[in-house]
C-alpha cells in the first residue's frame, strides 16, 4: 500500500467512525466479550471523561488486549465513544516513562527510585510551608485522599490544589451559593425523562459523548426531546438541535436575567414551588458566596432592565428565542434538564452564572423531578470524587469540610489521629495563585519553593503559560517535580521526573458527574519501575518519617499511612515490593469513608463497590443490609435524608431553613474585549478525539491520525476578509503570546463572524500561552474561554519582519 | 493533494438520496464510503489544493438531497510537502 492509499484508508475509517456515530448516536455496540479465548475480562471505567463509562478490558499475557463496552454498565450501556473503545492503547505508547530522572544540566539523566525519594525529602525539610502538591481530577480518590493526607495532615499546610480548579470550580461555588452543598441533585437519569434539554456553552456530542446519545436514542425511537443548544460557537451539538441560538461571549448572565425577568413578568414562576422551597439573593459588599438576602419585590427590581429587547441588545440572542425559552420554563406540562460544563464555569463570572442557571431551575419548580434539574458536567473523570469530595484544594478538607471551620479541623484531625493544631487554619494558594507563586523569585514574595505535580500537565493547560510557569524556570531555587506516565511539556521543564502507573496498572476508584462512585482492580504490570502515585507519596512520607519528621507521625508516634496486614502487623507498603501485598486503596478508602457523613455524601463500603458498576451518594444500608444510592437529591421520593412527608427539602441550606437560594446577579462586561488592536474573540476548547492535553490520546495511532493537530477555527466571512483560506497558517497573537495555526474553516465547529477557536490538545502548539489568566473571584477558576487576539496571515508577517 | 474526511447527511426523502447519491458518485475526485441508515454518507475528497477541497464541500453542502456536511478531518500533511 503506498502512502497516499494509506492516508486515503484512514481517512475513510474517519469518516466512517464519525458516520456512524451519527447514525447511532456512537459507534455499534460492542458484542459481550468472549471467553475462552485466554483473554481475562474485568471490569473498568473509562480512563477519559467525567461520563465515567464502564468498559470491559480484557487481558492476555499480561497486556490489554482488547477493549468492550460494559454492557452491566447503567451510565453506558454497553457503548462508547471513540476515545473510550481505544482506551486500552494509552498503555502503550512507546515512549513511557520507565524511570526516574533527574535534571542535570541541559539534561535528565536515569537515577534510582532511592535518590529520588531523598530528592523530595530534601526539598520538603528545606521548607515544609514552600513545598506544594498540584493535583488533578485525574488522580483517583485513594490517590487524592492520600495527597490530602499528606499535606493537610502531613506537612500540616494546605498548599495543595488540583487543576479541577480549572475545570469545575465555578461549578462548586454555584451549588455551595444556591443548596449549601456541592454537586448536582439531578443525575444522567434525567436525560431518560426530560421533554427539553438545555445545553448552556456545552458540547455534549463531543465533549460527553455517550451522554448525548442518550438523547438522541430517545429521540430515534420517536420521542420528542426539544434540544436547546446555547453557546458562541456551532459545534457538532448546534447540529441536532431545535433552536440554536448564539450570544456574544459573557453575555449568558444576560439571558439567564433576561428569562427570570419574563418569568417573573408574566407571573409564570412557580409560586408555590418558591414559597415552600427558596429565598432570594444578590451579590453582597464586598462581595462573598452569602452574599445579601433580599425580598422578592426586590428580586423583580434588580430584573426589570432586563427586557427581551435589551438583552437582545447585549447579547444578541434574538427577542423571540428568549421568549421561547422563558415560554418553556413557564410551562408546568413538560420536564426541564439544564446541562453545562466548561462554557460556564471557565469564566471570570462563572459562580454567577452557575448561579443564575440553578435560579431559573427553582423559580420555575422545575426541580426535583425525574427529568427536571440542572446539572454541571465534568470534564475529568473523578474531579467529583476526588477533588469535590475528597477537598484536594487550598480552602478544602475531606468529606466538604473545610479548612476555615475549627470544628472541620478538628473532627480531620480525629480521624486522622493527629495532635491538636496539626491542621493548619491558613488556606493555601489556589492553582493561579501557586503558580504565581512558583514563578516569582523567592525575595519578591515567591514563597512557593517546590511543586509536585501528579497527573496532570499544567506546563500546557494552565492559563498564560509565559507569566505563570516559564519564569519558574528561570529561578535557581524553585524546583519542579513531575509524575507522569508519557513525556508532557510539563517533564520535560521539570527538575525531577518519576514515572507513574497509570489507569489499570493499579488499583483505583474514581467519581463521575453524577455523583457515581466507581472501582477497578489492578490488571497489568506497569512497565519498568513506573509506580503508583499513592505509592510515590506514601514512600515520600516514610522516607521523612525515618529523618524523624515530626509531621508523617501521627499522635502517638505511628507512620501516618501505616496499614496493618492481617496479622496485625504494619506492612511496610512504602516498599513497593509490599504495596500490593495488602490492598492499600481499600486501607485508604475505608478512612476516607468516614469523613463522608457530615453532608450526607456517604458512600458504601469498598467491597459494594467491587460488585457495582458505581454507586451514586449518598449510598445508605437499608435494614436488609443492603446498600442503596441515590438517584435525585433533596427530592423525598428518592433522597433518604429528605424528612418523610416532605416533597423538597434543601437540608444544607445556606440560611439553614431548609431553603435555596434564587441569585440576582448582574451582567456585566468581561475583563478583556476584543477592540481595534486585537479585533477577535479567541476562545479555547477540546475535541473529541483528544484526552485534554493530548498526552494519552496522541500516543493512540487511530487517535492521532483522526485528528492530527490543532488548528485555528474562523467563519468564512471573516476568512474572506482576511484573505486566508483552508489550511493556510496564520498567526494568532494576544496580548499574552503568539501562535502559527493552520486555519479551518466550514469544519465540525463554526465559530460567529469576529470569533476564533483553538483546541488545547496540541503540545507542538500551546496554545494557552495566549489565554487570559484572569479569574472569578470566587471560584478561582480562569477564563479560557474568551480573550482578545487578532489574526495576521503568515506571509505578511513574514514580509514585515523582512 | 489534501485528503478530507467528510460525513454527509442525506435528506429523508429517498428520491433526493438518490439524486444526490448519484452526483456524488460521479466526481473523480469523491470516493464514497457504504451508507449508515441511509442517511449518513462517509466520503473523502481528494483535491489538488485545500481550497480546491474548501470549494468542494462548499458544493456538496449545496447539493440537493445533502442536507448537511460535515467535516470530520482533514489531511493537511502532503499540502506542507
Ligand atoms: S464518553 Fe467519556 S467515559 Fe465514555 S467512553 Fe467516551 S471518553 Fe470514555
Amino acid at each position: 500500500m503506498d502512502r497516499r492509499d494509506f492516508l486515503k484508508g484512514t481517512a475513510m475509517t474517519a469518516a466512517t467512525l464519525a458516520a456512524s456515530r451519527l447514525a447511532y448516536g456512537q459507534e455499534r455496540a460492542a458484542a459481550e466479550p468472549a471467553s475462552g479465548d485466554g483473554v481475562q475480562w474485568n471490569k473498568a471505567p473509562c480512563r477519559f471523561c467525567g461520563t465515567g463509562c464502564h468498559v470491559q478490558v480484557g487481558v492476555r499475557g499480561g497486556k490489554v488486549v482488547v477493549i468492550a463496552g460494559d454492557q452491566k454498565a447503567p451510565v453506558n450501556k454497553g457503548l462508547l465513544c471513540v476515545k473510550g473503545y481505544h482506551v486500552g492503547l494509552a498503555l502503550y505508547g512507546g515512549d513511557r516513562l520507565t524511570t526516574p530522572l533527574l535534571r542535570k544540566g541541559d539534561n535528565q539523566v536515569p537515577i534510582s527510585w532511592d535518590e529520588a525519594l531523598d530528592i523530595i525529602a530534601r526539598r520538603v525539610l528545606k521548607d515544609p510551608k514552600g513545598f506544594g502538591v498540584y493535583g488533578s481530577g485525574q488522580w483517583t480518590i485513594p490517590e487524592g485522599y492520600t495527597a490530602s493526607k499528606f499535606v493537610k495532615g502531613g506537612l500540616g499546610t494546605h498548599q495543595l490544589d488540583a487543576n479541577a480548579r480549572l475545570c469545575m470550580a465555578s461549578a462548586v461555588t454555584g451549588f455551595l451559593a444556591t443548596y449549601g452543598v456541592d454537586e448536582p441533585a439531578g443525575c444522567y437519569d434525567d436525560l431518560d425523562a426530560c421533554d427539553v434539554l438545555i445545553m448552556w456553552g456545552n458540547n455534549p456530542a463531543e465533549m460527553h459523548p455517550v451522554l448525548f446519545s442518550r438523547v438522541i436514542d430517545r429521540r430515534s425511537r420517536g420521542e420528542k426531546v426539544t434540544l436547546i443548544d446555547i453557546g458562541t460557537r456551532k459545534t457538532r451539538t448546534s447540529g441536532f438541535c431545535d433552536h440554536s441560538l448564539r450570544f456574544k461571549p459573557n453575555t449568558d448572565l444576560a439571558i439567564a436575567c433576561g428569562i427570570a425577568h419574563l418569568l417573573v413578568e408574566n407571573g409564570t414562576y412557580d409560586k408555590a414551588f418558591i414559597e415552600a422551597n427558596c429565598a432570594f439573593r444578590a451579590p453582597s459588599t464586598p462581595p462573598t458566596l452569602e452574599g445579601k438576602a433580599i425580598t422578592f419585590e426586590e428580586y423583580r427590581e434588580l430584573l426589570k432592565p432586563y427586557t427581551p429587547e435589551k438583552v437582545e441588545e447585549i447579547s444578541g440572542v434574538s427577542a423571540k428565542d428568549l421568549r421561547m425559552l422563558a415560554g418553556l420554563f413557564g410551562r408546568r406540562d413538560v420536564r426541564i434538564t439544564s446541562l453545562w460544563c466548561m462554557g460556564m464555569n471557565q469564566h471570570t463570572r462563572g459562580t454567577a452564572i452557575n448561579n443564575l442557571v440553578h435560579g431559573l431551575h427553582l423559580l420555575s419548580g422545575h426541580f426535583g423531578k425525574p427529568g427536571d434539574a440542572p446539572t454541571s458536567l465534568t470534564g475529568q473523570p473523578s474531579a467529583c470524587g476526588t477533588v469535590r469530595e475528597v477537598g484536594t484544594l487550598a480552602h478544602a478538607l475531606p468529606g466538604g469540610r473545610v479548612v476555615a471551620k475549627a470544628e472541620h479541623r478538628a473532627q480531620m484531625e480525629e480521624i486522622w489521629n493527629l495532635p491538636k493544631g496539626r491542621v493548619s487554619d491558613k488556606i493555601g494558594y489556589h492553582t493561579v495563585e501557586m503558580w504565581k507563586r512558583f514563578s516569582t523569585p523567592t525575595e519578591q514574595g515567591g514563597d512557593i519553593h517546590t511543586l509536585w505535580v501528579q497527573v496532570t500537565n499544567p506546563a500546557q493547560t494552565l492559563p498564560n503559560t509565559h507569566k505563570l510557569v516559564d519564569p519558574s524556570r528561570k529561578l535557581a531555587d524553585k524546583f519542579l517535580i513531575v509524575s507522569d506516565v508519557y513525556p508532557s511539556a510539563t517533564t520535560r521543564i521539570a527538575d525531577l521526573v518519576l514515572p507513574s502507573a497509570m489507569w489499570v496498572e493499579k488499583n483505583g476508584m474514581v467519581g463521575n458527574s453524577e455523583r457515581r462512585t466507581q472501582q477497578w482492580f489492578k490488571m497489568v504490570n506497569p512497565p519498568g519501575q513506573a509506580r503508583d502515585d499513592a505509592w510515590q507519596l506514601i514512600a515520600v512520607a516514610h522516607r521523612l518519617f525515618e529523618l524523624g519528621f515530626e509531621g508523617m507521625k501521627d499522635k502517638d508516634g505511628r507512620f501516618l499511612f501505616e496499614v496493618k496486614g492481617r496479622d496485625g502487623k504494619p506492612v511496610p507498603i512504602w516498599d513497593f515490593a509490599h504495596y500490593y501485598d495488602v490492598n492499600v486503596d481499600e486501607h485508604l478508602f475505608e478512612e476516607y469513608r468516614k469523613t463522608t457523613r457530615i453532608k450526607h455524601k456517604d458512600l458504601a463500603p469498598y467491597q459494594e463497590y467491587v460488585k457495582a458498576r458505581g454507586l451514586r451518594w449518598p449510598v445508605v444500608q437499608q435494614p436488609d443490609g443492603s446498600w442503596r444510592e441515590t438517584r435525585f437529591r433533596f427530592a423525598g421520593f428518592d433522597d433518604p435524608y429528605v424528612k418523610k412527608g416532605r416533597d423538597i427539602q434543601f437540608y444544607h441550606s445556606t440560611t439553614h431553613d431548609d431553603r435555596a437560594q434564587i441569585w440576582f446577579s448582574p451582567y456585566e462586561p468581561p475583563p478583556e474585549s476584543p477592540d481595534t488592536e486585537f479585533p477577535f474573540w479567541l476562545c479555547t476548547g477540546r475535541v473529541i478525539e483528544h484526552w485534554h492535553s493530548g498526552t494519552m490520546t496522541t500516543r493512540i495511532p487511530q487517535l492521532r491520525r483522526a485528528m492530527p493537530q490543532a488548528y485555528v477555527e474562523m467563519n468564512s466571512a471573516d476568512a474572506r476578509r482576511l484573505g486566508v483560506s483552508n489550511g493556510e497558517q496564520v498567526t494568532v497573537e494576544t496580548r499574552r503570546g503568539k501562535l502559527d495555526l493552520p486555519v479551518w474553516i466550514g469544519g465540525r465547529g463554526e465559530p460567529v463572524e469576529g470569533s476564533l477557536f483553538v483546541p488545547f490538545f496540541d503540545e507542538r502548539l500551546l496554545i494557552n500561552g495566549l489565554t487570559l489568566d484572569e479569574h472569578d473571584p470566587f471560584s478561582k477558576q480562569p477564563d479560557y474561554k474568551k480573550c482578545a487576539a487578532r489574526v495576521r496571515r503568515r506571509e505578511r508577517v513574514a514580509e514585515k519582519q523582512g | 493533494m489534501p485528503i478530507s474526511s467528510l460525513v454527509l447527511t442525506l435528506d429523508a426523502s429517498p428520491q433526493l438520496r438518490a439524486l444526490a447519491l448519484s452526483e456524488v458518485a460521479r466526481d473523480p475526485r469523491i470516493t464514497v464510503g457504504p451508507p449508515l441508515e441511509e442517511r449518513w454518507l462517509p466520503v473523502v475528497t481528494e483535491t489538488a489544493s485545500l481550497s480546491e477541497g474548501e470549494s468542494l464541500a462548499a458544493s456538496l453542502r449545496e447539493l440537493p438531497g445533502v442536507s448537511f456536511v460535515d467535516v470530520v478531518r482533514v489531511d493537511f500533511s502532503e499540502e506542507e510537502r
